[in-house]
């Protein structure tokens, strides 16, 4: 009832032409297909990487190479960074593979606590990888498990649209603090990837976005140019990335604002497209 | 006060505590009510607070105010929410301005004047597709009750840096809050580029209007920290003078506060006026805003004999009376009669924040405190205390000099200033047209 008034009003009010924030049918189900095939593509190339990558940095954990495995772990987390945009679409893999200390009771002591993050405290704290020759292990399977899965994975479109905005969700939530990458503080590794993912989808959709929307494009891209710009000043000389530590006060503001206008506008995203 | 009007909604609801009692002091002597009071005293027993639910209410009925359509004017002089009677809740949110240009301080000073004129009278928010985020968080309903809302902005020091080029507009005596002896200042809880107090009847009003607020600013402002408080309610009792709300220490907080309806003494203590000297002209009728968020050590307070947290506060703690007698909080200490501090100790908290002597009528302030309770210490000690507000038309004289006369007293063993502000408070939006800061950016 309620639900029907709305939905009566907003047809009302669409008809007055009371919104900018573009003609809501306006993009056929076909017209996203291309897109989404591209996204996909993107994806499994991400994810080839990830398991080339994940079984030199495991190797070198298994090997109890500390120095190694300590520069693998932020160029191989990249590649997952970036598709984390679906990774609602495999979730049980996500916690296994990048769970954070805090999302277990018993924090790092906790048996259930694995992934990337336990290796990264075994490095970085312990400094030792005596206890993480089964986390490692495990870490590669779950890798290959993902890239087996993704052949048969179906990606709503829904999910994927969305997913660029529900990404700058938490980093704006929950690593804008450098909280992630606590032991080695190499998040702005992951800032990157991050962004570059959420910013792979925005220029997927973009035909369709300029179409109705030019304004809300621009704006979009301008979020995103200052955020690269910004993480660009933290390059270091070997093509990676300065630690968090390094992040001045107002960068980090400024990311926090960007990161906040990005998960505002790209909400909208989904709704422009009509999807639900 | 209360409508007594027996035939309002009030009526029907069973006697609350308070109401019961005051219809047994009328005892023999009311007995020309007996058939209204009768009727009353013969209600069911009272099964909750004052106002509380009536007969037959159900477990998730929302409690029921009569306070719901409370307005707050929104332009004026000055802005609401200074001299305006402080509500049941408080909070104060502090932000760093992203903005990079003047065109961008600007956008954000008219956009929050349009989030606070709507947010303060109340209205329906617009509808939009169900396929976008709706407009607002719709905590309130859909349509927005004002509930006595009033949004205070204020800006810090730190808005007259390089980045807009007002330093030659900053206000005389706006300064960094700096550190006095008993404080801990956590940088997280401190300073801010700009400072927005809500005061409302609820909460969920002030958390409803922040929110609203950070919905419509993602680019221009990010929040730095912010604090929430309240004050507690006493019962509404016909004929008897208005109290002070107590503080978390039990202590009546505001005996002593100047009246905020005497406009005269306003303009003299609280809003900057044309005469004062120093004062870029731009900042007439505006105000300089402290904030302090003061823990209080509760549990070692309750420790602590009647006897001795009279003498630290200056103050019999039940009715609030000075200790050199009188019977309410309303009686004033005549400290020129105790020279050495035998009834009221020389740094009795009341005594040193004001001695009441000529020359301290220039360092009166207007306060506006709320108690806050933020939850647990690592200790295992409650986290709570004062969120300390105040207004003054000279920060020096005002807050500062208080505080600096505060230094060491007694009280400091229990309490601990962990973090707030100095700010700024802006001129009033006067009409339809004008805009919070437009003196600011066009001086």
């Amino acid at each position: 009832m309620h639900f029907r008034r709305r939905f009566l009003a907003t047809l009302v009010a669409g008809a007055a032409g009371l919104y900018t924030a573009a003609s809501f049918a306006a993009v056929s189900p076909l017209e996203l297909v291309a897109p989404i095939a591209d996204y996909k593509i993107y994806v499994a190339e991400n994810v080839r990487k990830l398991a080339t990558d994940t079984r030199a940095f495991t190797a070198a954990v298994k090997a109890g190479d500390i120095e190694k495995a300590k520069k693998l772990y932020a160029p191989t987390r990249t590649s997952y960074e970036k598709i984390e945009p679906i990774a609602e679409l495999f979730s049980d893999l996500d916690s296994a593979i990048d769970s954070r200390a805090d999302d277990h009771e018993k924090a790092e002591k906790d048996p259930a606590f694995g992934g990337f993050h336990r290796i990264e405290y075994a490095l970085w704290v312990q400094k030792s990888t005596k206890e993480v020759n089964k986390t490692a292990d495990k870490l590669l399977a779950d890798v290959l498990e993902l890239q087996k899965r993704l052949v048969a994975l179906t990606f709503p479109p829904e999910k994927v649209v969305g997913g660029a905005a529900v990404l700058m969700e938490e980093v704006a939530a929950t690593k804008i603090s450098g909280e992630e990458n606590r032991y080695s503080h190499t998040d702005l590794w992951d800032f990157q990837a991050n962004f570059e993912g959420a910013y792979k989808i925005v220029e997927l959709l973009r035909p369709l976005i300029v179409k109705d929307n030019k304004s809300f494009s621009d704006k979009t891209d301008a979020n995103f140019k200052t955020v690269f710009d910004t993480l660009a000043k933290y390059r270091s000389a070997d093509g990676g990335f300065d630690t968090y530590s390094k992040l001045s006060e107002r960068d980090r503001k400024l990311l926090a604002g960007r990161v906040n206008t990005l998960a505002e506008d790209l909400s909208k995203l989904r709704g422009m497209l009509g999807l639900n | 006060m209360k409508d007594q009007n027996p035939l309002s909604p009030e009526s029907v609801r069973p006697a609350s505590p308070e109401r019961r009692r005051m219809l047994g002091g009328l005892g023999v002597a009311g007995a020309a009510l007996a058939g209204l009071s009768a009727a009353r005293a013969a209600a069911p027993a009272p099964s909750g607070p004052p106002e509380g639910p009536g007969a037959g209410a159900q477990v998730t009925d929302a409690p029921q105010s009569t306070h719901t359509q409370d307005r707050v004017p929104f332009t004026g002089r000055h802005q609401a929410g200074i001299v305006t009677p402080r509500p049941t809740a408080g909070m104060v949110a502090s932000f760093f301005v992203l903005a990079e240009n003047r065109a961008d301080l600007e956008r954000l000073f008219r956009t929050l004047t349009a989030r606070i004129a709507f947010l303060t009278q109340g209205g329906a928010q617009p509808d939009l597709d169900p396929k976008l985020p709706p407009a607002g968080s719709g905590i309130l309903g859909p349509v927005v009750q004002p509930d006595a809302l009033t949004i205070t902005v204020s800006v810090g020091h730190s808005l007259f840096d390089e980045r807009f080029g007002l330093a030659r507009h900053k206000p005389l005596r706006l300064t960094q809050m700096q550190r006095h002896p008993n404080d801990a200042l956590d940088a997280a809880l401190c300073h801010g580029d700009l400072s927005i107090q809500f005061c409302a009847n609820t909460p969920d009003t002030n958390i409803h209007a922040l929110r609203d607020i950070i919905k419509n600013t993602p680019d221009l402002l990010v929040l730095h920290w912010k604090q929430e408080g309240s004050v507690p309610p006493i019962p509404a009792v016909a004929g008897q003078p208005a109290e002070s709300a107590r503080n978390f220490l039990g202590f009546r907080d505001g005996s002593a506060n100047p009246d905020g309806g005497d406009a005269a003494l306003m303009d003299k203590l609280v809003w900057i006026g044309p005469d004062d000297k120093g004062e870029p002209a731009w900042a007439v009728d505006g105000t300089y805003q402290a904030v302090r968020i003061i823990r209080n050590f509760v549990e070692r307070w309750d420790r602590t004999p009647l006897q001795e947290q009279e003498l630290i506060m200056g103050r019999v703690k039940p009715s609030g009376a000075p200790l050199d007698g009188g019977r309410t909080e309303h009686d004033v200490p005549d400290y020129a009669k105790d020279p050495e501090g035998k009834v009221t100790p020389m740094d009795a908290h009341i005594r040193l924040a004001n001695p009441r002597t000529h020359a301290s009528d220039a360092n009166l302030i207007l306060r506006r405190p709320f108690n806050y309770s933020n939850g647990v210490t690592k200790s295992g000690q409650l986290e709570m205390g004062l969120l300390f507000i105040c207004y003054q038309a000279d920060l020096e004289k005002g807050f500062i000099a208080v505080q600096k006369r505060l230094d060491g007293e007694p009280l400091e063993e229990y309490i601990k200033p962990i973090g707030g502000g100095f700010f700024f408070t802006l001129p009033g939006v006067r009409d339809a047209r004008d805009w919070l800061g437009r003196t600011l950016m066009q001086a």
